[in-house]
This record gives structure tokens, C-alpha cells and sequence, in this order.
């Protein structure tokens, strides 16, 4: 059987060729410069309003050892059938769900937080380096929206030589910033002495961590499909989660409490490290801002299944680059009608993982007994009914939760919504089987080119 | 550059030459005389050192006709090195460090030397090997 023509660059409808694949060190790599982001210190300070030190290491611990497992198991899927998230989505949901799927799991999300990314970018540089033409917020959102574009534009092998030479910089100068902005602050001594005067309840710490990158676990298969062991991009993803992401929000945690801001870059600066602290800037921002708009560009291709992966890139990029520029600098709005989009989004992104992983490892193994295949002639369904019906559920009982604060098993939105969807697809596939009735409606033979 | 062997040679030449400049990094940093001149000497001059210490008898493991799979760890192992190279860059001359200007000199030679021969062992590995930069 013919393995298909990438006429669309990077793979983007087919499976990654065994001579392609990379090692495990790559994908470890490429999930640690996604991680390199000064947001994600930023979210420690969240949990210093909450915690003293020692019970921020344990819920940070326990929230990304859950988030390790829920990546660590859709990075499988990706590992083990070498292709992308919006591939894998052709089976828990049907062509015409995954397409619905994948704008709201990256198409359209990603546009929007490459935009905020950059707009967030521009501001850091502007604070470092204020008063020159090219550190405005408007002149740094377009050039660092062309440099995040270019290496997507180039395709996976750029963002993994990008994210080989920015990771091991990039984490040691963190810890180097941290360690000095500690040591002007009081020393090690004093960060263990500090806290808020009250302790909130461990469970809302530890789903507050799981919240924080829940929608990023959905889309692990993007790399993972690269790895050269089926597992190595579940155990790039649990290690680079379990491990660093805990450092990350207890550094910003340590900062919030000891000085009561979690912004290590602008420590980095008041040490004298100008410079560096505009290269963590840059480089932790590309590294990640440029996964974003590659999987939003494997998105759009296989929703609609025409133009190439760098068309996509150019023109995702460039509307990203826009809403920062233009509506960010030049005209000083604030980019929260956005934001508030993209957190809307965002509840319906983790039931679309749990929805996947009930589909994968239970009703495909031992209900339907299939394999995800997705050479030319592998046939698909057109929609898969009790898929799209657990998305969209476990979505808005996550949003309904959040918004009305509705208390549900867990008591925080994402968990909920994961957990409810993953249960109401095994039920409603289980009894539709049961009854003889189709669950999944409609078929399409992918064709040579893997649409 | 043609033979098998030389790949060998010079990934394993290259590496022992990182495994130097980290320990002359952990000397300079006791040489600094004050602790946070060390501590910064100590966790660039480490990171090199350990990965070094990994990655060499990986490398002297595997068959001298094997290129591919001698390329594989040195990239890997001189990309860590070359990234580094940037953190010392960067680092030697900040005030807060309060490095003696001839240790604080030493560092930046030292990071910018890593970082160029670095770039050119990657390059010069990847072409005879084939196997791609992005390993």
C-alpha cells in the first residue's frame, strides 16, 4: 500500500516516515522549549496567594504528574501511529467532527495565543530596552512575529534546532536569575520563612496546576509522532512536565512571595544581565510562539485540505502578528476580548483529549477492534455521533462549572469536563454497539495525498 | 574527513576538548574569590562537565564503522555544550557576579570559543554523517 505524497509539508495528512524519525532527545527538546516561557513562571504566582513553599512542590508535583499521565497518554497515540492530533481526531470524532475538532483544539486557539505571545513579547522587550524605534510595542510585535514565523515557516527541523540551542540556556539562565534575585531578597533562608497567612485546600492547588496546561496535553501527538520509540515522546512529555514545569511555578511562587513579583526576566536585568535577559525573552517566546502557529497551520490544512503548511504559517502568523501590533501597540486596546475567546475555547480542548484516549487504548481495542490507520485507502468514518456529543458536553459542563462555579466531582472545570466526557463516550459507545446501532455515520477513503 | 574512523576521533576530540573548558570553568570559578562568581562558574562548568562525563563513553561504545549512530550522541551532546557557551557569554560581565576582570575575560573567550568550534563540530558531524542537525 502506497505510504501517500506530502504535498503539504511536515506531514501534516500523513504518517512521519520511518526515516524522519528523530531521537528522544529531540522531542524531550522541543516540549522543553515549548515550556520556556516566562508565563509559565508567571503562573507560580498563582499559587503563592495560596501556599508556602513546601505545599506548592506538592501540588505542583501532583498536578503535573496528572498532567504527565493525560499527555503522556495521547503522546502515545502519536508515537505509536506517527500521525498528528488532527489525524488522530478522524476516529473518536469522524472527519467532519475532527474538523470541527481541530479548530477548536488549535486552529483557532492558537491564532489567538500566538497573538497574546507576541503582544507579551513586545511588552518584555519594551521594559527592558525602553526608548529605542525598535523596542516600541509595535516595531517588536512584527519583528518578533517574523522570527517566530520564519522557523514555521521552515518547519519541524527549525523549531527543534531552535529549541536544542534556547533550552539549556534558557532553563540555566532562569535559574541562575532566580537564584541571584533570592539572594538579594534575603537568601535561601528567608524564602523558606515566607507564606500567606492562610493555606488553601490542597485540591485546588493541585487542579489549578492541572488547569494551567491541560489544553497543551491535548496536542502532544504534534511532536510525539516524530519520536523514534513509540514511547518516547510520552516519556519526553512526563518528564519535561513532572520535572520542569514544577521548578518553573516554584520559582515564580519563590519570587511572588519573596519579592512580590514572579518576573524573573526583569531580575535578570537588574543584575546586569541585559542582554541575557532579552535573549530569555526572545528565545523563550519564539520557542514556544512557534509551535503554536505550526500545529495551527497542520490544523487548518487538515480541516480544509488545501494550501501548504507555510501558506498557513504566513497567514496565521501574519493576523497574530496583526491583533498584537496594531491592535495591541498601535491602538492600545486591550487584547482581552481575545483572551476571553480563546479561554471559551479552551474548555472544549481537554474533553476532545479524553474523548481520544477512551477511543484509542478502550472502545477501538476492545469494543470496535480496529486499528487507527491512516495510509491512502484507509477508510474513516464521516462523524462519530457519541464522540462529538461527549466533546461538547464535557465542554460545557467545564465552562458551566467555571463560569457558574457549579460544584461537580472534582470541583474545578477541566477535571470535570475530562472525566465526564471520557465516561460518556465509553457509555454511549458501549450501549450504541450493544444495539446494533451505528455510532459512526457516513465513510471517506482517505486518498493519496491523506485527505 | 572521509574515513569512518575519523568521525570517531574527531566527535571524541571534540568532546574531551568541552570536557576541558568545563573544568578550567570550575577552576576560574574558585579563582573568582567570591561565592556568586563560583556558584555561576560552578552550574556552567558542571553542566558541560556531566554531560561531557555521559556522553564520551557512550561514544567510545560504539563501532568505529558505525558513523550514524556516533553522530547521533555527539550532536546531541555538543549542542548542549554550544547552548551553554551562550550562557557564559552572557553572564561573564554582569556586576553582579563581581568577577575580577581577567577571570570575567577568561569566561567570555572561553564561552565564545565553545560556542563557534562548537557550531563547526555540529556542522562538520552532520555532513560526513548525514544525519541531520536536528538530531
Amino acid at each position: 500500500m502506497s505510504q501517500g505524497r506530502d504535498v503539504y509539508g511536515d506531514y501534516a495528512t500523513l504518517p512521519v516516515p520511518q526515516t524522519e524519525l528523530r531521537s528522544s532527545l529531540n522531542i524531550f527538546m522541543v516540549y522543553m522549549g515549548v515550556l520556556a516561557v516566562v508565563a509559565a513562571i508567571f503562573a507560580g504566582s498563582g499559587l503563592a496567594q495560596m501556599y508556602d513553599l513546601k505545599t506548592t512542590i506538592v501540588v505542583s508535583l501532583i498536578g503535573n504528574i496528572l498532567l504527565a499521565i493525560f499527555g503522556g497518554l495521547i503522546a502515545y497515540i502519536g508515537g505509536s501511529t506517527r500521525a498528528n492530533t488532527y489525524m488522530l481526531l478522524r476516529y473518536p470524532l469522524g472527519r467532519i467532527g475532527a474538523a470541527i475538532g481541530s479548530l477548536i483544539v488549535s486552529a483557532l486557539p492558537l491564532i489567538i495565543w500566538f497573538a497574546v505571545e507576541t503582544w507579551l513579547f513586545a511588552i518584555t522587550v519594551n521594559v527592558i530596552y525602553p526608548g529605542h524605534p525598535l523596542t516600541t510595542i509595535v516595531a517588536s510585535s512584527i519583528w518578533g512575529g517574523i522570527l517566530m514565523m520564519t522557523t514555521a515557516y521552515i518547519g519541524y527541523k527549525a523549531l527543534a534546532i531552535l529549541s536544542y540551542i534556547t533550552v539549556p540556556f534558557w532553563y540555566t539562565l532562569i535559574v541562575i536569575g532566580f537564584a541571584a534575585s533570592v539572594d538579594l531578597n534575603g537568601g535561601f533562608d528567608a524564602l523558606w520563612r515566607v507564606g500567606p497567612s492562610a493555606i488553601a485546600p490542597i485540591g485546588i492547588g493541585i487542579t489549578y496546576v492541572f488547569g494551567l496546561y491541560a489544553s497543551g496535553c491535548v496536542i502532544t501527538s504534534d511532536v510525539s509522532r516524530y519520536g523514534v520509540k513509540k514511547w518516547s515522546g510520552s516519556v519526553a512529555w512526563a518528564l519535561h512536565v513532572a520535572i520542569f514545569m514544577t521548578a518553573l511555578l516554584f520559582a515564580g511562587a519563590a519570587m511572588t512571595l519573596l519579592t512580590g513579583a514572579p518576573n524573573v526576566i526583569v531580575a535578570i536585568a537588574q543584575i546586569g544581565l541585559g542582554v541575557g535577559a532579552l535573549l530569555l525573552a526572545i528565545l523563550g517566546q519564539w520557542t514556544t510562539n512557534d509551535n503554536n502557529l505550526w500545529s495551527a497551520a497542520l490544523a487548518w490544512i487538515n480541516i480544509t485540505g488545501k494550501l501548504s503548511k507555510r501558506v498557513w504559517v504566513l497567514i496565521t502568523g501574519i493576523i497574530g502578528t496583526a491583533i498584537s501590533a496594531l491592535w495591541g501597540g498601535l491602538w492600545g486596546m486591550s487584547l482581552d476580548p481575545f483572551i476571553t475567546f480563546g479561554v471559551l475555547l479552551g474548555n472544549f480542548i481537554p474533553p476532545v483529549g479524553a474523548v481520544l484516549i477512551a477511543d484509542y487504548y478502550i472502545v477501538s481495542r476492545y469494543l470496535v477492534k480496529r486499528e487507527y490507520r491512516f495510509t491512502p485507502g484507509s477508510k474513516i468514518s464521516l462523524l462519530n455521533i457519541p464522540g462529538i456529543i461527549s466533546v461538547f458536553i464535557g465542554g460545557f459542563t467545564g465552562w458551566a462549572a467555571t463560569t457558574y462555579g457549579y460544584h461537580l466531582p472534582t470541583g474545578v472545570g477541566v477535571a470535570d469536563s475530562i472525566i465526564l466526557s471520557f465516561l460518556l463516550y465509553l457509555l454511549l459507545a458501549t450501549i450504541m454497539h450493544k444495539l446494533n446501532i451505528k455510532f459512526e455515520v457516513g465513510e471517506k477513503v482517505i486518498s493519496e495525498i491523506g485527505i | 574527513m572521509s574515513g569512518t574512523l575519523n568521525v570517531k576521533r574527531f566527535a571524541l576530540s571534540s568532546l574531551y576538548l568541552m570536557l576541558i573548558f568545563g573544568i578550567i570553568t570550575i577552576l576560574l570559578g574558585y579563582m573568582s574569590g567570591n561565592y556568586r562568581g563560583l556558584y555561576l562558574s560552578l552550574t556552567l562548568g558542571l553542566i558541560i562537565l556531566i554531560t561531557t562525563i555521559v556522553y564520551i563513553p557512550l561514544i567510545h561504545k560504539r563501532r568505529d564503522d558505525d558513523v550514524k549512530s556516533i553522530a547521533v550522541p555527539s550532536l546531541q551532546a555538543l549542542w548542549i555544550a554550544t547552548s551553554m557557551a551562550l550562557g557564559y557569554v552572557v553572564t561573564a560581565y554582569a556586576p553582579y557576579f563581581n568577577m575580577p576582570m581577567a577571570i570575567a575575560t577568561a569566561l567570555f573567550v572561553i564561552g565564545f570559543i565553545v560556542l563557534i568550534y562548537g557550531i563547526y563540530a555540529m556542522l562538520k558531524i552532520s555532513k560526513v554523517s548525514g544525519v541531520p542537525l536536528a538530531v
